[in-house]
């Protein structure tokens, strides 16, 4: 429902560990006297181009390359990537539940805030004794605004009830905004049902 | 419902059923500031001709180089078998399905995903009433294929398999979750004292 770059979590998450898993299997191999010796050969000619081209980017009258001020910055970059990256985990809470500036009725734009239905369907389920807790937030999902309605019934309650009955407060909802946003449902279970007892009367 | 509607809704489910893996994806990144903030500081120190604060740059490249010597074998293989693990970890959550123990329930109007625990609860609920025991003599595993229900009846009180199977199936029925899964009733043959 929120903006969850999972797409780019997964690749990036294959890439980190495939990166971990050849330096382990790297270093693993390193107890074989063959392997140890290529890499000794290989790690020396690598040197040995890193520090050709050092030399080659020292500018006259300097000490070092200026490639360590590139490579310094270049971890600045790979930080606010990552910062960034994380900063969209989650991401995607909206505060608009619809918007309309179409002219052709009558000119001017309708804004329907996400208070309206959250507090709407927020009241109309707290008066219900076979949920313990609700929460109702508003996404944008694809572009487009979305309802999620997060519900924690009893114990013992069962689901199929919960959901046709809050569907019906969902599509009451449509009937009094006037649009129709895509709605979750998600009916879970959290520390507070687990431990509050089961009803036996309703 | 149009069909954009209909189409995100499909989307929605999809979602909410699978990780979204944010929390591997938060601990990688902070991993990598963390590498990033330390080579950039010593980069930054011989750009500046300054002495390096613990590691040059050239020595950490020489001691890579030299890598069997100065190590001892079997502190170089247990790091690599530990860096090997750590990737694998982070490997497999990316690759694998990563399927969250939630089930989607059809509905006309909403996406509606339940969490496993609590449709074992319901199931619960009613094998508990059709076998005549009390909750804690009930207990319900939900597979992706099978539920499996297991009672511990009353001592002295015979439990009737078929009617807690009913009812179970029922109750599945009713909820309407695809694929239907099996149903698997077990009745401890030991009783229980004290109920």
């Amino acid at each position: 429902m929120n903006q969850t770059p999972r797409t780019i979590n997964r690749i990036l998450l294959a890439v980190f560990g495939l990166g971990l898993m050849l330096a382990g299997a790297l270093a693993m191999a390193l107890g074989v006297p063959a392997v140890a010796r290529w890499w000794q050969s290989t790690a020396a000619q690598a040197g040995q181009w890193v520090s050709n081209v050092l030399d080659a980017t020292t500018l006259p009258g300097q000490r070092d390359s200026w490639l360590w001020i590139v490579l310094a910055l270049l971890m600045v970059l790979l930080i606010i990537l990552m910062f960034a990256w994380v900063a969209n985990q989650g991401k995607g809470r909206s505060g608009t539940l619809a918007y309309d500036d179409d002219d052709h009725p009558v000119p001017g734009s309708v804004t329907i805030n996400a208070a309206v239905a959250e507090q709407a369907l927020k009241a109309a389920l707290s008066e219900r004794v076979d949920l313990v807790n609700s929460a109702v937030s508003t996404y944008e999902f694809r572009g487009r605004p979305a309802l999620k309605v997060k519900v924690f019934p009893r114990q013992g309650v069962a689901p199929y009830v919960v959901a046709e009955e809050v569907s019906a407060l969902v599509s009451a909802l449509d009937a009094v905004l006037g649009v129709q946003t895509p709605v979750l449902i998600s009916i879970s279970s959290g520390a507070r049902s687990r431990f509050t007892r089961a009803e036996r009367v309703r | 419902m149009n069909d954009e509607t209909t189409r995100l809704t499909s989307d929605v489910i999809r979602r909410e059923t699978h990780a979204s893996r944010a929390v591997p994806a938060t601990i990688v990144a902070g991993l990598v500031i963390l590498v990033c903030l330390y080579v950039m500081l010593e980069a930054a120190l011989k750009a500046l001709g300054q002495n390096p604060w613990l590691l040059g740059p050239e020595a950490t490249a020489g001691w890579l180089g030299a890598l069997p010597a100065g190590v001892s074998a079997s502190v170089l293989a247990a790091a690599g078998v530990l860096i090997f693990l750590v990737g694998l970890l982070f490997f497999l959550a990316a690759i694998l399905p990563g399927r969250r123990a939630r089930l989607s329930i059809p509905n006309g109007r909403a996406a509606v995903v339940v969490d496993a625990e609590v449709l074992a609860s319901s199931l619960a609920r009613r094998a508990r009433v059709a076998a005549g025991v009390t909750p804690e003599q009930v207990l319900v595993t939900i597979g992706r294929r099978l539920v499996d229900v297991q009672v511990r009846p009353t001592s002295g009180i015979p439990v009737n398999q078929e009617s807690v199977q009913a009812a179970v199936e029922d109750e599945l029925r009713r909820t309407a979750i695809d694929p239907v899964p099996e149903v698997s009733v077990a009745i401890a043959q030991s009783g229980v004292i004290g109920q």
